[in-house]
C-alpha cells in the first residue's frame, strides 16, 4: 500500500509526516504527530469524541483521510488556547475557560470533541439559542454530564465574548 | 482501517480514468465509505478521492429554472442554500436530518444518493459477522431478515433519495466511455446486494431539479422517523410535494425510504391527494386516504435496527403528517 | 484515624473576628464552585489518558475473540499468526492458567479462556505485533476449532437446565446454572399481608443497559530490565488490579506499578480486572517491549459488566392510611456468562431497599444465573437500579389505589433520620423529607399534578444509596482509605491519594480539603492519584465511597499536620497553640493580628524545629450491618436520599415519551463543592432516563450482541435531554467530611420509575416493561385501552 509524506497545516503550523494512504486525520494526529488532544471513542462517526476542525467546520476526524486534509487548515483543542493567544487574549480560549468555569467537564474525553464544535457554532453564530447549541452539539456524545453544564458552558462563554464586544458583535 | 491507496484527481476525465480500474472506489465525504472499509465490507485497492474535482461542486440555478447541484456539494450546504429550500423543501429538509451535525459537513449529495443499502446482520465488523456466518448481501448464503427468502432486501437509507424521487430529480452520470443522463426513478432497484443501476466506473456529476412549470405552487416537506433526534439513520423517511393551482392539488408525489431495497414511489398514496382541494375540508380527507393507501404499500421488515412493527405503524402518521406540514409550510416532520 | 472519630461538619477555622476570606458558613474553600484541579488539562488537551501514552519500542496487541456461544475449545493453532512478519508473541490460556474473580469466592475468571468459551467474543488468544493492523491480520491466522455446547441465552431456559454448566461445580451439581441465590426475611412477612387493607402486586422487567463511557477500555504494560512490572490502565480500582495482576502473573504485589492515568468515564465498567490488563502485561514479559492493548468500541459492549437483566415480582401490603407493613420481592437476575460482582450484586438487588420508607418487614429471593451474553456486573447504581423500579411503581400504585398523594405516601412512610432499617442498616443523616419538599416545590405539584392535559404528567420517586460500603471486597483490617501528606518549603502541600479520580473529581475534593483545613489557596495543593508505588492504598472508585472516605482520610491526615505546623509555630512564638490561626494563606496569632507568616514562612518554621514534614491519614468504616450473612453487604456509614419529579408528554398515537423537565433533590449531606454535586445528579439522571427511553444492551437469536456501537446502542444526544434541575438538599452527616455524602450514583435510581409513575399522570396507563421505546409504549397502551375497553364491556 502506498505511503506518502503528508503536508497538514495543524494549528497554524505546516507539519510533514510519513502516513500510508488509509490513514485517518485521527491516527496521524494522535500517532505521528503526538496531538493526543482529539480522541477516539469509536471510530466509526458514531460519537464525536474525534471532532476536529477543518476550515473552520467541525469534522469527524476517524472518518477523514489524513491526505485529504491537506490544503485545508486544521484545528485541534490544542490549538485554541495559542490561537487565543496569539489573537491577544489570556488564558485558555473563551470556550475553554467557560467548560472549566461551568464543571462541564467531567472525565473529559468527550470534550475537546464537544469544545470544537461549540467553537465552530460561535464563530460562525456568535449568539445562538440554546435550541441552536443543543443542535450544534447534538454530534457529539457526552456520557458524564447530562449536557446541562455543557450548554451553560456555551452560554456563559457567549455572555463573557458579548460583554466583551459591547455591539454584541464576535469575540 | 485494510490499507488502499489515495488517488487525488482534478477532473472528471481524470477519476474516471481511475474509476474504470478494477478495485477503485470513489470517495466523497467518506461517510459511508470508510466505516464500510473498516467493517470489511468493501475491500477497494484504489481510492479516487472526488473533493479536488470542481466540476463536481457548487449549486447553481441553470437559465431554464433547472437547479443543479454538484455532486459533492455538501449535505450541511444543500440543507442551507436558499435556492434549495424554495424550490426543492423537502431536499432542504432531508438533508438538514441527515445523522448529525459533523456527518453532515462531511457527508455529500452525491454520497447519499448512492448510499449502500444497510441492514441490522451487514453493517457490522467482520468479527460480528464471522460469527454470524455471514449473510448473502457479503460472504455468506442466507439471508437473516427473510430467513426462507433468496433476495437481499437492505434498506436504502439514504434520506434524500426520497425527496429527490418526488422531484424527478436527473443524474448526470461521467465514464470512461461518454456521459448519461438518468432519472433518479431509474437509478433504484429491488435488490439490497446492489440496488444501483450503475456502472462501477461511473462518476455521479451533478444531480438536477427539473424547474416547474409556471403557475404552479410548489409545496414539499419530509418527515423522519428515528428514535433518538440525531445521528440515527432513518428508520423510515416520507417526502412529500404537492404542485398547487388556485387552491388545488395539481401534481403530488410521495417518496419512502428506509423500508426495502428501493426508495418507493408512492403513486397509489399521490393518487389520493391529485385533484383535491389544497385546503379545508376536501384536503383533510384526502390526506387520510393518502395516508391509508401508503399504509397499504409500507410493509417494513426487520431490515434496519429499529422496531419493524412500529415503523410500520408509524408509516401512515408519519405520510399524514408530512403532507400536512408540505401544505402548511412547515415541517421537517421529526421527533413525534 | 479509628473508625469512631469524628471530623465534624463545621468548617475547621471560624475566625471569631469572621475574616473576610471565610463564607458566611465559615468555610474558606468547601462549599464554593472551585473549578476541578484538572480542568484546564482537560479543556486544553494535555490530560493524558491511556491511549495517549506512547513507549519506545511499543507493540500492538489485539484478542482473538471466541465466535461461538458456547463451546469447549478443541485446539488453538497460532502457528500461522507467529509467522507473519510484525509479530512478536501469541499467548493463549495456557499462558495465564489462574484464574481469578474481583470476588475472592467467585474467581471464575481467566485471562484468556482456558478450555471453553462462555459467550460471543470471550477471549481466546492474545496477539503483540509491531502495529494494530499487523495485528489484526495475525487475529484472522490464528485457527481455532470448538465443539458447539447448547447456549443459554434465556434466563429462564438456564435456571430450567442444569445442563450443561456455563460453570462446572463438581461438588456440587446440584447448582446448575445459579451463580448465586440470596433469601432473605426480615420480620413476619407473610403475617403483615394477613390483615392488610391494600396489597398491590405487579411484574416488572429491567433490561440490559451497559455504560458505554466514551473511552475505550486501555492499558499499557512495560517490564523493566529487572522484572518490575508497569501498567497504567483506564481502571477505576487500581488495588483490585494490582492485587489481580500479582495472583494472575504470579509476582510478588511489590514487583507491580499500577498507575490510572486519566480516564475517559467508568460508571462501573471499569472495575473488575479484566483480560486486556493481564494480556498487556503478560506479552510484555515475554516480548520485553512495552505493550498498549486498546479496545475496539465493539469489543468494549463484549467486556460489558452492565447493568444486570431483572424479572422482578413485587407485593407491597399497606394499612388503609398507606403506612407500609410488607414487601415480598421475587427476582431472576440474568448474569451473563460469568460472575463478575455478581456475588453482591444478588444481594444488593434487595439489601438497599430499607429506606427512605420505612418497611416493617421484608423478603427478598433473588437468583442470578449464567446466561451465554457479555457478563453483567456492577453499572452507576449497582444492583439497586432495577428493583427500586419496581418498589417505587409499587409505591405510586399504592398510592393510587388509597387515593392518596404519591409524595404524601411517602412522608407518611418516612423511616426518619438515626434510625436502623428492618434489615438492619445504621441510618444516620436523612434529608429524604426535604428533598420531597424540594421537587414538590420546583415542579409546582400541588397545582399541575393531575391537572395537566391528558398527555402530560408528572411523577415522583425516591431512592438512597450508600457512601461506599463496609465491605471491603477482600476481608482485612486495614483503612479502606489512605491519603499521605507531604509539605514542601516552596508552600506547596502534595496529597498522595490511591483514590481514583474517573471525572467525578475526587482528586479536587482532596485539594480542597487540604486547603481548608491548612487554610491555604488550594492552587498550592498538588494530588498524586491512583498510582500504586507512590500513593497509599485506596479501595478504588466503586459504591461511590470516594469522597466519604478519601474524604475523611484526608481530613485526618490535614488535621495532624495542621496540629504539627501550629505547635511549632506556638512554640516559636512562645503563645498559646490556641491562639494560632491559618487563613487565608497565612498563619496568625489570633490576639495580635500583626503577628503573621506566610504558610510558607510556617513550613519552614516548623521544618526548622521539627523534621522533614508530613502526615498520613485514614479511614476505616464502623462496624456495621445486620448480624446474618449478607449482612454487611449495603451496609455503609451514611446514605445518601434522592426524589425525582418528572414531566413527560405522551404522544399517544407514536408512542414516544418526551421528558420535559426532570427535578433532581438529592441529599448529599454537605455539597463540598455544589458544582461538582450538581453535574453528578445531572449525568446520573440524564443516564437514567436515557436508559428508559433508549438503550438497550442485548443479544439476537444466534447469541450475538444485537448492536456492538454507539450508533445502535442509542444514548441519548443533547436533543433528547430534557431539562434537568439539580435542588442540592444538605442534611450535614455527622460522619462525613464535613457531612458530607455520595452524589454520584443515588440519583440515577429514582429516574426511571418516577418516569413510569408520570406516565401513569400523563395517560393512566402502568409502564411496568423497561425499555420505554415507543414501539413498547404504543403497544401497552394498545393493550391498557383493549383492556378497559373489554371491562366496560362487561359491567
Ligand atoms: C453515524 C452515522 C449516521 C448516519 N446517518 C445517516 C442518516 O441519517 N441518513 C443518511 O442518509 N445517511 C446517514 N449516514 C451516511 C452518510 O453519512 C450519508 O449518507 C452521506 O451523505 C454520505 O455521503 P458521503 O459523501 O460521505 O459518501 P461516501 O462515503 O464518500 O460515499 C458513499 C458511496 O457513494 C460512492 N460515491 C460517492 N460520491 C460519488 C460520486 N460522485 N460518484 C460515484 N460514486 C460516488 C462511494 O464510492 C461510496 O460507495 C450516516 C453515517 C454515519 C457514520
Ligand atoms: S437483508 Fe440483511 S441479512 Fe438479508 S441478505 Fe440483505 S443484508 Fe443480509
Ligand atoms: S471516534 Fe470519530 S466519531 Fe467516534
Ligand atoms: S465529560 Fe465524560 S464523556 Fe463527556
Amino acid at each position: 500500500m502506498a505511503s506518502s509524506i503528508v503536508e497538514l497545516k495543524v494549528n497554524g503550523d505546516t507539519v510533514e509526516v510519513a502516513a500510508p494512504d488509509h490513514f485517518t486525520l485521527l491516527e496521524v494526529l494522535r500517532y505521528r504527530l503526538g496531538l493526543t488532544g482529539s480522541k477516539q471513542g469509536c471510530d466509526k462517526g458514531d460519537c464525536g469524541a474525534c471532532t476536529v476542525l477543518v476550515d473552520g467546520e467541525p469534522v469527524l476526524a476517524c472518518l477523514t483521510l489524513a491526505r485529504l486534509a491537506v490544503g485545508h487548515e486544521v484545528t485541534t483543542i490544542e490549538g485554541l488556547m495559542p490561537a487565543h493567544l496569539r489573537a491577544g487574549g489570556t488564558g485558555a480560549d473563551p470556550v475553554q475557560e467557560a467548560f472549566d468555569r461551568c464543571g462541564a467537564l467531567q472525565c473529559g474525553f468527550c470534550q475537546p470533541g464537544m469544545m470544537l464544535s461549540a467553537r465552530a457554532l460561535l464563530d460562525r453564530e456568535p449568539n445562538p439559542s440554546r435550541a441552536a447549541i443543543k443542535g450544534a452539539l447534538s454530534g457529539n456524545l457526552c456520557r458524564c454530564t447530562g449536557y446541562t453544564q455543557i450548554i451553560e458552558a456555551v452560554e456563559t462563554a457567549i455572555a463573557a465574548s458579548t460583554e466583551r464586544a459591547p455591539d454584541g458583535g464576535s469575540r | 482501517m485494510q490499507g488502499f491507496d489515495l488517488a487525488t484527481p482534478t477532473t472528471v476525465d481524470e477519476a474516471v480514468a481511475l474509476l474504470a480500474r478494477e478495485g477503485s472506489l470513489a470517495i466523497a465525504g467518506g461517510t459511508d465509505l470508510l466505516p464500510n472499509i473498516k467493517h470489511e465490507l468493501f475491500e477497494p485497492r484504489t481510492v479516487v478521492a472526488l473533493g479536488g474535482i470542481e466540476e463536481l461542486r457548487g449549486i447553481e440555478l441553470e437559465s431554464d429554472g433547472t437547479l443543479s447541484i454538484g455532486a459533492t456539494t455538501t449535505l450541511a450546504h444543500v440543507a442551507a442554500h436558499d435556492e434549495v429550500r424554495c424550490r426543492a423543501t423537502a431536499l432542504a429538509q432531508a438533508a438538514s436530518l441527515v445523522a448529525g451535525p459533523q456527518l453532515r459537513t462531511m457527508g455529500t449529495l452525491g454520497g447519499n444518493v448512492l448510499l449502500d443499502t444497510r441492514c441490522q446482520w451487514y453493517n457490522q465488523s467482520y468479527f460480528w459477522r464471522q460469527s454470524l456466518g455471514f449473510c448473502l448481501k457479503k460472504d455468506g448464503s442466507v439471508c437473516h431478515v427473510i430467513e426462507s427468502g433468496s433476495k437481499c432486501v437492505a434498506a436504502a437509507s439514504n434520506d434524500t433519495a426520497a425527496p429527490l424521487l418526488t422531484l424527478d430529480a436527473e443524474l448526470e452520470f461521467a465514464s470512461n466511455t461518454g456521459r448519461r443522463r438518468l432519472p433518479i426513478a431509474e437509478l433504484y432497484k429491488s435488490d439490497g446486494v446492489a440496488n444501483l443501476r450503475k456502472e462501477p466506473g461511473e462518476l455521479l456529476v451533478r444531480v438536477r431539479i427539473p424547474a416547474l412549470e409556471t403557475g404552479r405552487e410548489r409545496l414539499g416537506a419530509y418527515g423522519k422517523l428515528r428514535e433518538r433526534g440525531s445521528i440515527d439513520f432513518p428508520l423510515l423517511g416520507v417526502a412529500v410535494r404537492l404542485d398547487v393551482v388556485d387552491d388545488r392539488i395539481v401534481h403530488a408525489a410521495l417518496g419512502a425510504i428506509a423500508l426495502q431495497a428501493r426508495p418507493l414511489a408512492l403513486q397509489k398514496a399521490a393518487a389520493a391527494l391529485i385533484d383535491a382541494p389544497a385546503s379545508g375540508p376536501g384536503f383533510d380527507d384526502a390526506v387520510l386516504a393518502c395516508a391509508a393507501a401508503a399504509a397499504r404499500q409500507l410493509h417494513p421488515v426487520a431490515n434496519v435496527p429499529g422496531d419493524a412493527q412500529w415503523r410500520k405503524e408509524m408509516a401512515p402518521v408519519y405520510v399524514r403528517e408530512t403532507v400536512r406540514a408540505a401544505r402548511a409550510g412547515t415541517g421537517p416532520v421529526h421527533g413525534r | 484515624m479509628g473508625a469512631r472519630d469524628q471530623h465534624g461538619v463545621d468548617a475547621p477555622w471560624v475566625d471569631p473576628a469572621r475574616s473576610s476570606t471565610n463564607g458566611a458558613d465559615g468555610f474558606a474553600v468547601v462549599g464554593r464552585r472551585n473549578r476541578k484541579i484538572d480542568g484546564l488539562s482537560k479543556a486544553t488537551g494535555a490530560a493524558v489518558y491511556a491511549d495517549d501514552i506512547a513507549l519506545p519500542g511499543m507493540l500492538h496487541a489485539k484478542f482473538v475473540r471466541s465466535t461461538k456461544a458456547h463451546a469447549r475449545i478443541v485446539s488453538i493453532d497460532t502457528s500461522a499468526a507467529l509467522a507473519l512478519p510484525g509479530v512478536h508473541a501469541v499467548i493463549t490460556g495456557k499462558d495465564l492458567p489462574i484464574n481469578y474473580g474481583v470476588i475472592p469466592w467467585t474467581p471464575d475468571e481467566h485471562a484468556l479462556a482456558l478450555e471453553k468459551v462462555r459467550f460471543i467474543g470471550d477471549e481466546v488468544a492474545a496477539v503483540a505485533a509491531i502495529d494494530e493492523e499487523t495485528a489484526n491480520r495475525a487475529i484472522k491466522l490464528v485457527k481455532v476449532e470448538y465443539e458447539d455446547l447448547p447456549a443459554f441465552l434465556d434466563p429462564e431456559e438456564a435456571l430450567a437446565n442444569p445442563t450443561p454448566q456455563i460453570h462446572a461445580t463438581p461438588k456440587k451439581p446440584e447448582r446448575g446454572n445459579v451463580s448465586k441465590h440470596v433469601l432473605l426475611e426480615f420480620g413476619d412477612v407473610d403475617g403483615a399481608f394477613e390483615g392488610a387493607a391494600a396489597v398491590v402486586a405487579g411484574e416488572y422487567s429491567f433490561h440490559g443497559t451497559t455504560h458505554a463511557a466514551i473511552e475505550p477500555h486501555c492499558a499499557v504494560a512495560q517490564c523493566s530490565p529487572d522484572g518490575n512490572l508497569t501498567l497504567w490502565s483506564s481502571t477505576q480500582i487500581t488495588h483490585y488490579v494490582h492485587r489481580a495482576l500479582a495472583h494472575v502473573l504470579e509476582l510478588p504485589p511489590a514487583r507491580i506499578r499500577v498507575i490510572q492515568p486519566c480516564i475517559g468515564g467508568a460508571f462501573g465498567g471499569k472495575s473488575d480486572p479484566f483480560g486486556f490488563e493481564f494480556c498487556a502485561a503478560k506479552l510484555a514479559q515475554i516480548t520485553g517491549r512495552p505493550v498498549k492493548m486498546l479496545l475496539t468500541r465493539e469489543e468494549v459492549f463484549y467486556l460489558h459488566r452492565g447493568r444486570h437483566p431483572m424479572q422482578l415480582a413485587y407485593r407491597t401490603a399497606a394499612d388503609a392510611d398507606g403506612k407500609l407493613r410488607g414487601v415480598d420481592a421475587k427476582i431472576l437476575i440474568d448474569g451473563g456468562a460469568y460472575s463478575s460482582f455478581g456475588l453482591v450484586t444478588t444481594y444488593y438487588s434487595g439489601q438497599l431497599l430499607g429506606g427512605p420508607v420505612h418497611l416493617p418487614t421484608y423478603r427478598f429471593d433473588s437468583t442470578r444465573v449464567f446466561t451465554n451474553k457479555p457478563p453483567c456486573g456492577p453499572k452507576r447504581g449497582h444492583g439497586s437500579v432495577q428493583p427500586r423500579f419496581a418498589f417505587e411503581i409499587q409505591l405510586d400504585e399504592l398510592a393510587h389505589e388509597l387515593d392518596l398523594d404519591p409524595i404524601e405516601l411517602r412522608r407518611r412512610n418516612f423511616q426518619g433520620e438515626h434510625v436502623e432499617t428492618v434489615n438492619g442498616q445504621r441510618i444516620t443523616s436523612n434529608g429524604f423529607l426535604a428533598c420531597l419538599d424540594e421537587v414538590e416545590r420546583a415542579s409546582g405539584w400541588k397545582e399541575r399534578r393531575g391537572k395537566l392535559p391528558h398527555g402530560r404528567g408528572l411523577g415522583v420517586a425516591g431512592s438512597m444509596y450508600i457512601s461506599g460500603t463496609n465491605y471491603p471486597i477482600y476481608p482485612n483490617d486495614m483503612p479502606q482509605a489512605g491519603i499521605q501528606l507531604k509539605v514542601d518549603r516552596s508552600g506547596l502541600v502534595t496529597a498522595f491519594t490511591g483514590g481514583n479520580d474517573i471525572g467525578q473529581g475526587s482528586s479536587s475534593v482532596v485539594r480542597d480539603l487540604v486547603a481548608e483545613e491548612l487554610g491555604m489557596d488550594p492552587a498550592d495543593v498538588r494530588v498524586v492519584a491512583s498510582d500504586t508505588d507512590l500513593c497509599p492504598v485506596d479501595l478504588g472508585a466503586y459504591s461511590s465511597r470516594v469522597t466519604f472516605m478519601v474524604g475523611n482520610a484526608t481530613i485526618d491526615a490535614a488535621r495532624a499536620l495542621r496540629r504539627r505546623i501550629v505547635d511549632a509555630i506556638a512554640a516559636e512564638w512562645e503563645i498559646d497553640a490556641r491562639r494560632i490561626f491559618m487563613g487565608g494563606g497565612t498563619v496568625f496569632d489570633l490576639e495580635d493580628r500583626d503577628r503573621l507568616v506566610t504558610t510558607r514562612e510556617a513550613f519552614q518554621i516548623a521544618e526548622a524545629r521539627l523534621d522533614t514534614l508530613g502526615s498520613t491519614g485514614s479511614y476505616n468504616t464502623p462496624t456495621l450491618g445486620g448480624d446474618y450473612r449478607g449482612g454487611t453487604i449495603g451496609a455503609s456509614p451514611a446514605y445518601s436520599f434522592t426524589a425525582h419529579a418528572v414531566e413527560v408528554s405522551v404522544d399517544e398515537e407514536t408512542g414516544r415519551l418526551t421528558v420535559e423537565n426532570c427535578w433532581i433533590a438529592h441529599d448529599c449531606g454537605r455539597a463540598l463543592n455544589p458544582m461538582l454535586v450538581a453535574g453528578q445528579m445531572e449525568g446520573s439522571a440524564y443516564m437514567g432516563l436515557a436508559e428508559a427511553l433508549f438503550e438497550v444492551h442485548d443479544v439476537n437469536r444466534f447469541g450475538l450482541h444485537s448492536g456492538p456501537s454507539l450508533l445502535d446502542y442509542r444514548m441519548a444526544t443533547t436533543v433528547d435531554t430534557p431539562e434537568l434541575h439539580a435542588l442540592i438538599v444538605e442534611s450535614l452527616d455527622p460522619e462525613g467530611p464535613y457531612g458530607a455524602k455520595e452524589a454520584g450514583e443515588g440519583p440515577l435510581h429514582p429516574a426511571l420509575p418516577a418516569l413510569s409513575n408520570a406516565v401513569f399522570d400523563a395517560v393512566g396507563v402502568r409502564l411496568r416493561h423497561l425499555p420505554f421505546t415507543p414501539g413498547n409504549v404504543l403497544r401497552e397502551l394498545r393493550a391498557a385501552r383493549a383492556t378497559s375497553q373489554r371491562e366496560r364491556a362487561s359491567c
